[in-house]
């Protein structure tokens, strides 16, 4: 079957009754998560994942809930940096810096109008490089065997903390904290029980679900309350609601350049939403802003980062399906949400399971036509939303939160190592420690020592093999690319934009 | 100072980590690599990364996509670290309805909401969810206490 036929396969999963009420609720569910800020796509998609399974999705509905809530994330950010100048999810940060003045000066709805539009392009963008890319890296990820698929995995790593800005040391100690953190429990190759400290809720490994919702809803919770004060009122009035033709015209080639380049950004892995529209809006400042409106209010700079925050976002997914190998937080949640299921996801997925592939990435172009009928005609239900006091808001995460741990395993212990997590992911995150490598190396650990442990098998312990192979070697000199380059370029050249996006 | 401590911790965790992996092999070894290489692998580059960090430490601590408060609240940050625990606790004993409730108070306390109205927003979420969930979804959640009243365990 070629590719047009199984995408037409994958709509028809989309399209499914069940699967479009459940793409519509997560577009919805997406949009106030990402829109209120310190909820990103991350915390919507690990509370959202044990509900999926609990309630019993079939996997494929499960995804495309989680898929529609990471897309209505990207678009919901957009609203808070508009209407309150704080970006509602770390991808959104750049959308403030013309969005708010451009509220300020009335424009609002405007500039949410237009964003939404913009945001639609990137995603489409980006659908469409997926439709082309992922079935070919699939079939070439296929000739990957275990060294390859470890040296890989050693080259997602060195792209998360290369590109990790300030404090790659940082970005290393999160891995391999992570990376520890998936070595408790049973070892299935020799029965060994290792870190358990002979408990039996730890010999099955540590709750996963446990981990992603405390190291990032309840340390967010106890990192929200150094803000709560400073809360700014929202803008109110949005002026006109619909962009007119000029200013269609004007954004156009800036969204479409935008959208191509977040979607390069988001294939690779490490890299993500952030990066790609500080990149983004880097690249239109340059190349547009003549006249030094950029900052003060410039629609270009609205329309331009939203694009290349979306087509990442989505690109993401490339290596995630392909691959099986996550490049963001969010996609590193959900392999776990897969593994839930007992799917691993990568190259034999396509020919295993078309149908839940082309599913998600055909729900991908769903949902974000969902997302602009959403955010354009119905943009004031959201705005009215950010109304939302912290005091009702937080004690609802944290239930909802509980109730998603205790759902797959219904013990207290799983409660208390949430709350214990997010003690410990809020002390490193006051530390500076990012979370996303911690979490990649959370999902990726037992990936990796069993891709380890078998190349060395085949080799009886030589270690050779690791780099034997033109693809394993390619490989390495990309991670030791990523790990050399950033820093240098940090010390002799001018800022970059990844250095001003990570900071 | 905070990445000095960092360090120091890390490279101790990986000294603790390092000791416990030494012990664990495999009764019958199928392969040229056990149990144990892998976490002395981790342990080793968490110990260095520790040290590299106890040594050289970088500028100022800056918490992650927050630009850096001056100074932690400690006060509500205990309470609420307090509440959350003894939610975690009290989850199944107590049972959902009347955790959540209990601990909507002192936590929407900490971000600025007043006694009543919390007490209510408590009592309503924990109902709301409850009915969501349990009754409507099918996720089974502790009754406890209430279990006369909600039926169930």
């Amino acid at each position: 079957m070629n590719t047009l036929e199984h995408l037409l396969q994958g709509f028809g999963v989309a399209l499914a009754p069940v699967n479009l009420l459940l793409g519509l609720i997560g577009s919805f569910i997406g949009t106030v998560v990402g829109m209120l800020p310190g909820l990103g796509p991350i915390n919507g998609v690990a509370i959202l994942m044990p509900l999926a399974f609990a309630l019993k999705l079939p996997p494929e509905s499960a995804l495309i809930l989680l898929t529609a809530v990471y897309i209505g994330c990207e678009f919901g950010g957009r609203i808070s940096s508009i209407l309150i100048n704080v970006p509602g999810d770390a991808g959104a940060i750049m959308t403030a810096v013309d969005g708010y003045p451009m509220a300020v000066k009335g424009q609002a709805g405007v500039a949410l109008s237009i964003s939404a539009w913009s945001s639609f392009i990137g995603s489409f963008v980006a659908f469409i490089g997926i439709v082309i890319a992922a079935p070919w890296l699939a079939q070439w990820a296929l000739a990957f065997g275990p060294a390859e698929y470890f040296a890989l995995m050693c080259f997602a790593f060195a792209c998360i903390t290369g590109l990790m800005g300030d404090a790659p040391m940082k970005a290393v100690l999160a891995a391999v904290l992570g990376l520890s953190l998936s070595t408790v429990g049973l070892d299935s190759n020799s029965g060994v029980y290792r870190f358990t400290f002979d408990s039996v809720h730890l010999s099955d490994g540590i709750q996963f679900v446990a981990v992603v919702i405390g190291l990032f809803s309840v340390s967010e919770i106890l990192l929200m309350l150094e803000q709560h004060l400073g809360q700014v009122p929202a803008i109110r009035a949005l002026g006109r609601n619909m962009f007119n033709r000029a200013e269609l015209a004007l954004t156009w080639w800036g969204t479409v350049r935008s959208s191509v380049l977040g979607f390069f950004v988001g294939v690779l892995p490490g890299a993500g939403a952030t990066i790609a529209s500080a990149m983004a809006y880097t690249m239109e400042k340059r190349l547009t802003d003549t006249e030094g409106t950029f900052g003060k209010g410039d629609i270009r700079g609205v329309a331009a980062p939203e694009a290349a925050n979306n087509s990442s976002a989505n690109g993401s997914f490339v290596p995630m399906l392909t691959l099986g190998v996550p490049g963001s937080g969010t996609t590193a949640v959900m392999v776990g949400a897969l593994s839930l299921y007992n799917i691993t996801p990568g190259p034999a997925l396509f020919t295993q399971q078309p149908g839940l592939v082309w599913g998600l990435i055909a729900s991908m172009a769903v949902c974000n036509v969902l997302l602009l009928i959403m955010n354009i005609p119905m943009i004031g239900l959201f705005t009215r939303m950010l109304a939302l006091p912290n005091w009702i808001l937080v004690p609802g995460i944290l239930a909802i939160s509980a109730v998603g741990v205790y759902a797959i395993h219904a013990t207290t212990f799983d409660l208390v190592l949430m709350v214990a997590l997010g003690v410990v992911g809020y002390l490193l995150r006051k530390a500076g420690v990012p979370m996303a490598p911690l979490i990649l190396g959370f999902v990726l650990g037992d990936m990796m020592e069993q891709n380890l442990r078998r190349a060395l098998s085949i080799t009886n312990g030589e270690l050779s093999i690791l780099w034997g192979s033109p693809i394993a070697i390619g490989l390495w000199v990309g991670v030791t690319a990523m790990l050399l380059v950033p820093p240098l370029y940090r010390r002799f050249g001018r800022r970059s934009p990844v250095a001003v996006a990570a900071a | 100072m905070a990445d000095r401590i960092l360090g120091l911790l890390c490279l101790a965790l990986a000294v603790a980590m390092a000791w416990a992996a030494h012990g664990y092999a495999a009764e019958i070894s199928y392969e040229p690599v056990g149990p144990r290489a892998f976490p002395t692998l981790l342990a080793a580059v968490l110990g260095l990364a520790g040290l590299w960090m106890a040594v050289r430490p970088g500028r100022a601590a800056v918490a992650d996509a927050h630009g850096g408060a001056e100074k932690a609240p400690w006060l509500p940050l205990a309470l609420t670290v307090g509440a959350m625990l003894a939610y975690a606790l009290l989850f199944q004993w107590l049972g959902f309805v009347l955790a959540t409730a209990l601990m909507t108070v002192p936590v929407g306390r900490c971000f600025g909401g007043r006694p009543l109205p919390l007490l209510a927003t408590g009592l309503s979420l924990g109902l709301g969810l409850f009915f969501l969930f349990d009754k409507l979804f099918d996720v089974i959640l502790p009754t406890g206490v209430l279990s006369f009243v909600l039926g169930g365990r």
